[in-house]
């Protein structure tokens, strides 16, 4: 009569409040690439990022008590990430001073806004998960491939096009056309946030 | 704009003349800014890094350690500390702040497993066997380590459904403060509120014991069947109902027990993203006592507590911001 769904109360969860190393080493091993790619799209410093990353589930293993639900782990993750991304970044700034308005002062701006701009509440980042996987799902074949060779596995485009027996020329048009389209099917998702973020 | 030179500028292999090329169109106008950062943030949270896990893991875990031995030090500084000066104040003290700390060490060993639903929210739970259960708001369902051990036994505190894992081995046990539910494999609804003194247990399907507390059993229900228990008078009374009313809850009904309007509110606006403003100070004092069911529309909510309680309302749609509503 009752359904399990994604908010149910998993016996794991609650080993993992109760500080079981099995289950939090589980998380662990699911996370550390995602947050440690997530961190590395905007400090481009591959070390600092799996540093900050371990910082990450550090705070996340001290402070499991205060975790409600599952999702509720990696709103958790995503925002110390965050938040030590973007001090990083206020560090960097400093320290390069003397580059205004050079390119290097335009990309920490840019950098800076987006990042900043991500909204992890636990409710719209679990929503915007599940619209990200499903728009991919709901993407044409071949665009989807792509995609998922490109940003999953991490492929160059040539080794994409050898694979796919297709041009290089095609694989670039299938990414171009995958972005429009996720970026179309979550526009409405992602501008809201703005809109949000704007408000506070 | 040639779309390839913002997706080299995603991967980070776009040239210094690209990059020019790039933030010239960043600048062009906000929106091209805010194309860029809806892609941006896709590109981002879908990025993976290839690193060794294991590596990752083992140097986590080094560094936890080092955490927890600086942290038991200070603690240990901090326990040191309180010590002196409470030999200062007198030993028989410090003999009992010592003694009482060994307790709520053990406490931490002896593991047990607490959901509780909180204000105006259901939590489903589903338990190592595999049972699921819905916890009303602000109910609290509890169970040891022993659990997974084959020693079915939860302690509920306020209202929950239970769908039951059939094991005929192991019985299911409900321990409620005044009265357990022993069960094969069935759903039942149990109301056990402590500030209410009774406890009501409804059976949808299959077959429950009522127990009291020293393990006897008092009757046992078939579907249909609803068994009160008062306290206060010490009776026990079966009676036949309508179990769609006595497990609608779980279909989104929200039972509020004497909650202020004001905290109600509060509630109101979070489950509808509208904004509501009591004018009349009187009011948001006032308390509730009722069910509401949260997935209607908003007008039909506010029409219930306008028929139940003093309260008036005003509707103000408002463009690009929630809606407000005016509560007199």
């Amino acid at each position: 009569m009752l359904k399990k769904n994604s908010d149910t109360i998993s016996p794991e969860f609650l080993l993992f409040k109760a500080g079981n190393e099995k289950v939090f080493d589980k998380i662990f091993r699911i996370n550390y690439n995602k947050v440690t790619g997530f961190c590395n799209q905007f400090i481009f410093d591959l070390d600092k990022s799996k540093s900050i990353t371990q910082e990450a589930f550090l705070k996340l293993w001290l402070n499991r008590d205060k975790v409600q639900t599952e999702n509720g782990i990696y709103s958790f993750l995503y925002t110390a990430a965050k938040t030590e991304c973007l001090n990083y970044l206020r560090h960097k700034k400093i320290e390069k001073k003397y580059l205004q308005k050079s390119i290097e002062e335009k990309e920490y701006l840019l950098t800076h806004d987006i990042i900043k701009s991500f909204n992890f509440d636990e409710i719209h980042f679990t929503e915007l998960e599940k619209a990200i996987q499903k728009a991919i799902e709901e993407l044409p074949d071949r665009c989807r491939e792509v995609f998922l060779k490109s940003r999953s596995e991490g492929k160059k485009n040539r080794e994409i096009a050898e694979e796919l027996g297709i041009a290089v020329k095609s694989v670039e048009t299938n990414m171009t056309r995958a972005l429009k389209i996720l970026r179309k099917r979550l526009a409405e998702f992602l501008t809201v946030l703005i809109v949000l973020i704007l408000g506070f | 704009m040639n779309f390839d030179i913002i997706i080299k500028y995603l991967n980070g292999t776009s040239s210094s003349e690209e990059k020019q090329q790039f933030f010239a169109w960043i600048e062009e106008n906000p929106e091209n800014k805010n194309e860029f950062l809806e892609l941006k943030k896709i590109w981002a949270l879908t990025e993976k890094t290839d690193e060794d896990e294991s590596t990752a893991l083992a140097l986590f875990h080094n560094s936890a350690k080092k955490h927890n031995n600086k942290s038991l030090l200070f603690k240990a500084l901090k326990q040191a500390a309180i010590y002196i000066l409470l030999i200062g104040i007198g030993g028989i003290l410090s003999w009992f702040v010592l003694s009482s700390d060994k307790v709520s060490e053990n406490e931490i060993y002896a593991s047990n497993y607490t959901v509780t639903a909180p204000q105006g929210q259901m939590t489903n739970v589903e338990l190592p066997d595999g049972t699921l259960v819905m916890l009303n708001s602000r109910s609290t369902i509890s169970y040891d380590n022993d659990f997974s051990h084959g020693k079915r036994e939860v302690t509920l505190n306020g209202e929950a459904f239970f769908d039951v894992q059939k094991d005929q081995e192991h019985p299911f046990i409900v321990k409620s403060p005044l009265l357990d539910i022993k069960v094969y494999g069935t759903s039942f609804n149990i109301e056990a509120y402590p500030e209410d003194n009774s406890i009501s247990a409804t059976l949808v399907d299959g077959s429950i014991s009522v127990l009291n507390k020293d393990g006897l059993e008092l009757t046992k229900l078939v579907p249909g069947e609803k068994a009160r228990y008062t306290a206060t008078d010490n009776k026990l009374i079966v009676s036949e109902v309508n179990t769609d009313m006595f497990v609608s809850w779980k279909k989104g009904l929200i039972t509020f027990r004497n909650e202020k309007l004001e905290d109600i509110a509060k509630k109101i606006e979070r489950w509808y993203n509208v904004e509501i403003v009591i004018r009349n100070k009187q009011l948001g004092k006032e308390l509730y006592f009722g069910t509401i069911l949260k997935n209607k529309p908003i007008d039909q909510i506010l029409e219930v507590f306008k028929l139940t309680t003093s309260l008036k309302y005003e509707i103000v749609p408002r463009a690009n911001e929630p809606t407000l509503i005016y509560w007199d």
